[in-house]
């Protein structure tokens, strides 16, 4: 499943002067304002803002959720920004995973089958969908939990099924939105490495975006976001020179 | 997404707000089993004025009789018509015969005649000869005795109603008067039949003094023309009585005596021979034609659908042919009347049915906002969450059709042992009419909803709450 056309870079996330107004009756929000950047391959890239910095939208227009007014996105290979919406969807049933601030299981699902989910709407088999969430849910060491729902789990367990969900899929790209948002300190943590664990094994590219300076220190690369536009871009070995 | 996992996620959706589902399916089963009870009450209506039709001269027979080019045919019995070429003869049969769609064809003769035995007198009318295979076309039931056999001499067979009609030698009806037949034992008891009814009464009325005697019963040469002699007598043996279920079990046959038409032609040619036979046309000088003219002509269809058709093609020819056909398409038309209308208040109550599916799913969409989008998120097809909700309804309308099929088939067997008869009639056609309605209605009424769903943003997933 990796990108048809191979870019003449090794990003696998391209975004050119990236624009989106909102019209808020006669005024103009500039939420984004002009914004560029390339992810490489496997890179784990956390957008810090504060709210209404931008870093939201920006993150739904990488996923191809929202369309920008201006600019292009190109991820995996895909110009995204001119899809419609049946595109968009297979666009990310192929290349896309997610993992949400709130989990987002379905809450009549168990384990194997919230993390199949994705894999089902491929139209993949039962037993081999089924066997790869076991394999997933193994990787974020939920194997004893495979039959509970989602009301009978802890948020971290909440939150490991939701990213051996956004695994399983094995895509190019993994979005996080403020991941750990509803989790106490210690599963933060918890959770966070685990995230960091796992795309470094698998070598999946994961883009995070968070308000939290700290979390984002779990990355190897932070763009700063502020009133729609880049003010900070560095690698890890930058910032942690900073401190 | 499979077919299969589409049909599971729909159903355990259903599955996990029961109560809900539950009462939307009610309202399915309320509507379709009331269309299906109202059609069926319709059918049964209708099915039984069918049969009733059917005891009442068959919906597939067509009466023939003789043009009317000739005019003054009407009572039958017209004697000098001298216009011959409508009338009806065994060409006329042959013709019928070798048409399209003519089961049976069968000539009849009428023929007056009285009965005598013991004190009772029996003064026939309409009693009619038919040929042996339309008689066992007709499949009478029999009460005593059974059609006569080829080649047997002529024998009457006798409506299960028709000793009501034998009077006293006063001339008064006995059953009408004293409400009890006349001890007559129509198989055993010696019956003494006088063709030549004219003659009879001409000996009978001027002088009212009891002429009958047993005694003068001969085999001799034809009656003669003198007035006062009383005609000859003969003893028609009986073949057989109709069935019928006591006093008031009316029937076409139950006033009526029948019998083979042949041996009916050699009895008659017999009695009047060298006069004309009563109905039959004669020449100027009074003279009988040689050949014989029938009184109508009983023609059965093949089937129902062809009658009308082969009426058309009799009257062309320039016959009057006259069938029940008018009653049986008024009868339709009525009954389509009643059924167009019963359905109409069963289709009143599976509109609201939709209506509640429809208001369902609409909830239930509002309800899972948020996991739709977390479905389109991940990249659940929009086609694909079209069909969950589409199934989902479908899902509740097949089981309300299901069920309302279901409660159909018991309210009709409760109607039909209520009224002891079948009032209300339910053809398997109908269950499966019912079936692909409530289907029907559940995919329309799912439409807007799922239409609605798969239109949702997918951005409210994402929302943080």
């Amino acid at each position: 499943m990796k990108g048809c056309k191979t870019t003449m870079s090794d990003s696998v996330i391209s975004v050119k002067q990236l624009y989106k107004i909102f019209l808020l009756g006669k005024e103009k929000v500039r939420a984004l304002n002009g914004v560029s950047f390339d992810i490489e391959k496997g890179q784990f890239v956390a957008i810090v803002g504060t709210s209404g910095s931008g870093k939201s939208t920006l993150l739904n227009m990488l996923a191809g959720l929202e369309a920008p007014t201006k600019g292009t996105i190109r991820i995996a290979g895909e110009n995204i920004e001119h899809y419609n919406e049946r595109q968009l969807v297979k666009f990310r049933r192929n290349h896309v995973g997610f993992i949400f601030q709130s989990y987002n299981l379905m809450p009549t699902l168990d384990a194997v089958e919230n993390v199949a989910l994705p894999l089902t709407f491929r139209g993949m088999d039962k037993t081999i969908r089924e066997r790869k969430a076991l394999k997933a849910l193994k990787l974020v060491g939920l194997q004893k939990y495979i039959k509970h729902r989602p009301t009978e789990m802890s948020g971290g367990q909440q939150q490991r099924v939701g990213i051996a969900r956004a695994l399983v899929l094995e895509p190019e790209i993994i979005f996080a939105d403020e991941p750990t948002g509803n989790l106490d300190s210690v599963t933060t943590e918890e959770i966070l490495k685990l995230m960091q664990d796992v795309v470094r094994k698998n070598k999946t590219t994961l883009v995070m975006v968070t308000h939290d300076n700290y979390l984002a220190s779990f990355a190897d690369r932070i763009i700063r976001i502020k009133d729609g536009k880049i003010i900070n871009d560095e690698k890890r070995e930058q910032f942690e020179k900073n401190e | 997404m499979k077919i299969s996992d589409l049909l599971h996620m729909s159903m355990s959706s259903l599955f996990k707000r029961k109560l809900r589902t539950i009462l939307t399916v009610l309202g399915v089963v309320i509507g379709i089993a009331s269309i299906v009870i109202m059609v069926s009450l319709g059918l049964g209506l209708n099915q039984q004025q069918m049969n009733m039709i059917e005891q009442y001269g068959g919906l597939k027979t067509i009466t023939v009789t003789e043009g009317s080019s000739s005019g003054g045919n009407g009572s039958g019995d017209s004697s000098s018509s001298t216009d011959l070429s409508k009338k009806l003869t065994d060409d006329t049969v042959n013709l019928i015969k070798s048409m399209d769609h003519a089961a049976i064809v069968s000539p009849v003769l009428d023929f007056d005649m009285i009965i005598r035995t013991g004190a009772y007198t029996y003064q026939g009318y309409g009693a009619n000869g038919y040929t042996l295979e339309a008689l066992e076309d007709m499949k009478w039931k029999f009460s005593e005795g059974e059609l006569p056999k080829e080649g047997d001499p002529l024998k009457f067979i006798y409506g299960n109603l028709i000793l009501q009609e034998f009077n006293d030698a006063s001339g008064d009806a006995v059953y009408y008067s004293t409400g009890e037949v006349p001890d007559i034992d129509l198989m055993k008891d010696p019956l003494f039949v006088i063709f030549d009814t004219e003659a009879y009464m001409s000996t009978q009325n001027p002088q009212d003094e009891s002429p009958f005697d047993a005694g003068t019963v001969d085999d001799g040469s034809g009656g003669t023309a003198e007035p006062k002699t009383p005609p000859k007598k003969y003893i028609i043996p009986t073949a057989g009585v109709l069935y019928g279920d006591g006093p008031e079990d009316y029937k076409d046959y139950s006033y009526g005596v029948y019998c083979d038409i042949e041996p009916l032609i050699a009895q008659l040619k017999k009695v009047y021979r060298g006069k004309a036979i009563p109905g039959q046309p004669t020449k100027k000088n009074g003279q009988p034609y040689k050949e014989l003219y029938y009184s109508s002509i009983y023609v059965k269809a093949d089937d129902v659908e062809n009658v009308k058709d082969l009426q058309t093609q009799i009257q062309n020819l320039g016959y009057e042919a006259s069938s029940n056909t008018e009653w049986i398409e008024q009868t339709k038309k009525t009954s389509e009347q009643q059924q167009a209308m019963l359905g109409g208040i069963g289709a009143v109550a599976l509109l609201v049915a939709a209506i509640g599916i429809a208001n369902t799913m609409m909830m239930s969409i509002y309800e899972r906002t948020k996991e739709i989008g977390i479905m389109k998120v991940l990249g659940c097809d929009l086609g694909d969450i079209r069909s969950l909700f589409l199934i989902e309804a479908a899902l509740i309308g097949m089981i309300g059709g299901v069920v309302g099929d279901l409660l159909s088939l018991s309210v009709s067997c409760i109607i039909n042992s209520v009224t002891g008869e079948k009032t209300s009639l339910i053809p398997v056609w109908l269950y499966l009419i019912g079936l692909g309605f409530a289907v029907f209605v559940g995919v329309a009424a799912g439409f807007f909803p799922s239409k609605r769903a798969m239109e949702l943003s997918p951005l409210s997933a994402i929302k943080n709450e």
